[in-house]
């Protein structure tokens, strides 16, 4: 990673919940609207239920951010429909989240030293 | 709870809320997601579940989809802007102009017309004008108004003076009304303080009550309780203040200080005010009322003056008086404004969309819909609307300033303001409303606007007919304003040139009232006069000086009756004005035959009267009327010593007709006011402190005011005319402005489109300036066009102008051809400039690049 996109990876961070679970899911892989939405309800035990509205909101945002792109393949032929949208993280994307990542690490570090380590983590 | 088809159904039709980019892209991969999450909930709470958080996310993600968009649209807008400031500026100033104008003659007409007035049921107040019930004695009217039980609740009386009111060495002027003791019980009103009359406090022996006023109160007794049980004395007569009326309310015409009425058979200077009963309708009680202006038809007629017949109206529409239909006429003049403004701007968005095709032809081949770009063009005319309505604010701001100025409301409560429900609703209306109106056009023709090139030639076909018909439908509501200025105009220049028997350059005026001082006591006044009208005359620089019961232009009073001539009685009564010597050589008045009245003559009460010459011609020819003696009643006859033109009395400047008038000899004038009149040397302004100080010294005690030169009596009088011929003026001026620009640009860019055209023919040998007619023939034909339909529309808006100023409701066919000729003229002038650019092509450069 260059110091120049660091820098603009930096300038997104803190992302939002719903942008950072979006690349952490398509992270493992493309993925369509509404597998995207499962994925995280399951990643975060149904805490982040992201409604239709919310999740297209943010796939706009992120794409017009250039951090994750649509994707022309349709890997999943069972659910494939013409309209249905794949979409695919890109390398500023995983820069972006990898910021955020490094971001969270440093906030979890200066908690731990701070408060220390719960006795039932 | 909503089965799975009819869910999905409902959904795709709420996905039609989303903003036209964000439904383009994403209904679809919504609607799928929908039909995945169906298909895994099974049964009625499942189902609710899922419809509970698909409205949560449907009520938070709409709107942020929405600003998310509009943010996006607005950047768009601002850059395109950026890049055509002066067009851009333009549509911003004609719109401001617009919308500000319109916000604040709305603002008038709300605080005028359309607020209640400051009393208990307003809708139900109704005056009786030109009617006046028994009023020789409190008991006499009183049974009047019980015996109208079947139509009228209740009925007051009003008159109204201008007092000396405090204490005896420095007392004050106020505004006094007499009223019935039922006056504030009629209105509904409540004191803030004490109480109102009661039953009997109209008649004489228990009337020496008064109410004042909050702002008298504050004023005199600095808002202390113990003013209540005080006693104040009005032109020296001492009155008990028994009630302090609440802030704000001083009606009628800012009244200080209510007293109980003074009753007196022959007294027509009332007002009769009154509150309809419940349940009655307005046509039933006008039809009570004329029975009974018929019943007390005899009274009516003492009157002498059968033009005017007795009227119901609502105390609101009384109050508003004039202003109501000179500020709806304003306000039509601004909504023609606001259209020709729109007008203006959907022209040059036309344009502005039409040089746009090809961006707008891309951004649809790369999947924006007509939706999308239809949302885009609206967003830029309501932002164009808002910018221009923010700049309007301070057009509307500026405009109630000078209304307040020229036509202040009647009433406190009605005062003219911008930061009023109804007025920002109004705004609002009117910035959307202009915003649909010069968008809705460009913005449906941007829409169907397609990729492909075959449809651009027909949509460019409609668009050429549609500018044309906008420049049609301008011309036609400029020709309407620049006829109604021209008729207003015009009746305005009749009014200053009208001969008002007077020269005001040159003249001060000076007013006292002598009422509740010592020297109003019968035997003091004429040393008074004398020696005041003495030291005025010897003041250096004063040529003569007079003194006179009533004022041209500013009489609040007057008396008179019906006044013959060698005992044959005139047709019509005459106004009867106490002056003293050298009044007319003052005045600059012109004596036709005889001569006026001397010091002796003055002094030793002489039986002698002048005369103007509309009273003498009535018995024959003016200069035969010297000698002859003028009669009234039983009173002893006067001799007619002169003969003078009549000079302008009457308040009302549109109002130019003379009455009869008959000059007496007065050496103390002062029944309602005396005026002091000086014609000096030099500027009357630089006099009037020398002069209004050498009265004042005369006796302090005296109140000294109306300290003004008869110019700015005479500017004061024609503000409210002068104000509305400005308006007229500007609003067609405006009007002429914008239709030429709008003309330039349609012609400026038919000709930029049709460059190539023009180059063939040039190159088939048509010269540039045959080409220039045929371009200027074609545009006239639309002024043309236009020009019929505003000269029908200037015929039948000619009529309702009288409301604006006298004499201005004929619109001739000299104005017409003129306005019409005024505006083909400057339209050629136009056409001419926007074709310039033909005579500069060059046709082999031309054709190279083709």
């Amino acid at each position: 990673m260059s110091s120049s996109d660091r820098q603009t990876a930096n300038q997104l961070t803190p992302l939002s919940p719903a942008f950072f679970h979006i690349l952490l899911s398509l992270g493992e892989g493309e993925r369509h609207g509404y597998a995207l939405k499962r994925e995280i309800s399951r990643r975060t035990n149904g805490k982040l239920n992201l409604g239709p509205g919310m999740l297209y909101g943010s796939i706009n945002k992120m794409l017009a951010l250039g951090l994750i792109e649509e994707s022309d393949n349709r890997p999943d032929p069972h659910l494939d429909d013409e309209r249905r949208r794949y979409y695919r993280i890109t390398s500023y994307g995983r820069k972006v989240a990898q910021a955020e990542a490094a971001r969270m690490r440093e906030l979890a570090q200066l908690a731990t030293a701070t408060f220390g380590s719960p006795k039932h983590a | 709870m909503p089965s799975a088809p009819f869910s999905l159904k409902l959904y795709r039709f709420l996905l039609k809320l989303y903003p036209a980019g964000f439904r383009d892209d994403y209904a679809g991969p919504m609607e799928c997601e929908l039909r995945d999450e169906l298909a895994e909930s099974s049964g009625p709470f499942a189902l609710t579940k899922l419809w509970l958080r698909l409205l949560a996310d449907l009520a938070v993600s709409i709107p942020l989809q929405f600003s998310r968009e509009l943010s996006q649209d607005v950047r768009h807008t601002l850059r395109l802007w950026a890049n055509r400031p002066g067009q851009t500026g333009f549509a911003i100033l004609a719109l401001a102009i617009g919308i500000g104008a319109n916000t604040g003659v709305f603002s008038v007409v709300n605080a005028l017309l359309l607020r209640s007035l400051p009393f208990h049921d307003p809708s139900r107040l109704v005056s009786l004008g030109t009617f006046f019930p028994p009023h020789s004695s409190a008991k006499e009217f009183h049974e009047w108004t019980q015996q109208q039980g079947t139509y009228l609740a209740d009925a007051a009386l009003i008159e109204q003076f201008d007092v000396n009111l405090g204490a005896a060495q420095s007392p004050v002027r106020a505004h006094l009304s007499y009223t019935s003791w039922n006056f504030f019980a009629v209105l509904g009103a409540h004191p803030v303080l004490g109480r109102w009359f009661c039953d009997g406090e109209d008649t004489p022996g228990k009337n020496a009550v008064a109410v004042i006023s909050y702002g008298l109160w504050q004023q005199l007794f600095a808002g202390d309780q113990r003013a209540l049980g005080s006693t104040i004395r009005m032109n020296g007569m001492p009155l008990t203040v028994i009630g302090i009326a609440p802030a704000g309310f001083n009606y009628p015409n800012k009244s200080d200080l209510w007293y109980a009425a003074n009753y007196s058979p022959g007294n027509n200077g009332w007002q009769t005010i009154a509150r309809l009963q419940p349940g009655i309708t307005w046509p039933q009680a006008r039809a009570a009322f004329v029975v009974e202006a018929d019943r007390l038809w005899p009274r009516r007629d003492e009157l002498g003056n059968s033009e005017h017949h007795p009227k119901m109206a609502s105390l609101q529409d009384e109050l508003a008086g004039p202003l109501k239909n000179a500020s709806l006429m304003l306000m039509a003049g601004v909504i023609l404004i606001l259209l020709i403004a729109c007008s203006n701007v959907a022209n040059l968005l036309m344009a502005r969309t039409a040089d746009r095709a090809t961006e707008l032809s891309i951004r649809s081949a790369l999947g924006a819909s007509r939706a999308r770009i239809v949302q885009q063009l609206l967003t830029e005319c309501l932002l164009l609307s808002f910018v221009a309505s923010i700049a309007g604010l301070l057009v509307a701001f500026w405009t109630i300033s000078l209304a307040t100025k020229v036509q202040p409301a009647p009433l406190p409560t009605q005062s003219y303001s911008i930061l009023d429900g109804r007025v920002l609703c109004f705004a609002a209306a009117a910035a959307i409303a202009s915003s649909v109106f010069f968008g809705a056009l460009p913005s449906l023709h941007a829409g169907r606007a397609q990729p492909s090139g075959a449809r651009v030639s027909s949509s460019t076909r409609d668009a050429g007919l549609i500018r044309q018909a906008l420049v049609a439908g301008q011309v036609m509501l400029t020709i309407i304003l620049l006829t109604a200025s021209v008729s207003v105009g015009r009746a305005f220049v009749r009014v200053m040139k009208t001969d008002r028997g007077f020269a005001a350059k040159g003249l001060v005026t000076v007013s006292v009232s002598l009422d509740g001082t010592t020297r109003g006591v019968a035997g003091h006044q004429l040393p008074y006069f004398e020696e005041a009208l003495d030291r005025v005359r010897r003041l250096p620089g004063v040529r003569s000086a007079s003194e006179t019961e009533f004022l041209p232009l500013g009489a609040t009073g007057f008396v008179g009756g019906p006044f013959g001539f060698d005992g044959h009685a005139a047709k019509q009564n005459s106004t009867m004005i106490p002056v003293s010597s050298d009044y007319f050589k003052t005045m600059g008045g012109r004596i036709l035959y005889g001569r006026e009245f001397t010091d002796a003559e003055v002094r030793s009460d002489a039986l002698i009267v002048v005369v103007n010459e509309r009273f003498a011609e009535e018995f024959g020819s003016a200069a035969d009327a010297l000698e002859h003696e003028v009669t009234i009643g039983k009173s002893t006859p006067r001799k007619i010593i002169g003969v003078v033109t009549g000079m302008d009395y009457m308040t009302d400047t549109m109002d130019t007709a003379h009455s009869n008038q008959i000059f007496v000899p007065v050496h103390s004038p002062g029944g309602f006011v005396s005026t002091f009149v000086a014609r000096v040397d030099g500027r009357a302004e630089d006099s009037l402190p020398a002069i209004r100080d050498t009265i004042r010294a005369v006796d302090t005690q005296v109140p000294v005011f109306g300290v003004k030169t008869m110019e700015q009596r005479m500017t004061d009088a024609v503000a409210r005319p002068k104000f509305y011929r400005t308006a007229v003026l500007f609003f067609a001026a405006f009007a002429l402005f914008l239709a030429v620009i709008g003309i330039y640009s349609v012609v400026s860019y038919a000709v930029a489109r049709r460059t190539h055209e023009m180059g063939v023919r040039l190159a088939l040998g048509a010269s540039p300036a045959a080409l220039r007619r045929t371009m200027l023939g074609q545009g006239l034909l639309t002024v043309v066009a236009g020009a019929i339909f505003g000269i029908a529309g200037a015929m039948f808006t000619g009529r309702f102008l009288e409301s604006l100023a006298e004499g201005a409701k004929s619109v001739d066919l000299a104005t017409l051809i003129s306005s019409f000729l005024s505006i083909a003229l400057v339209a050629s002038a136009s056409i001419w400039a926007g074709t310039r650019r033909i005579a500069r092509l060059d046709i082999l450069e031309l054709l190279r690049i083709e």
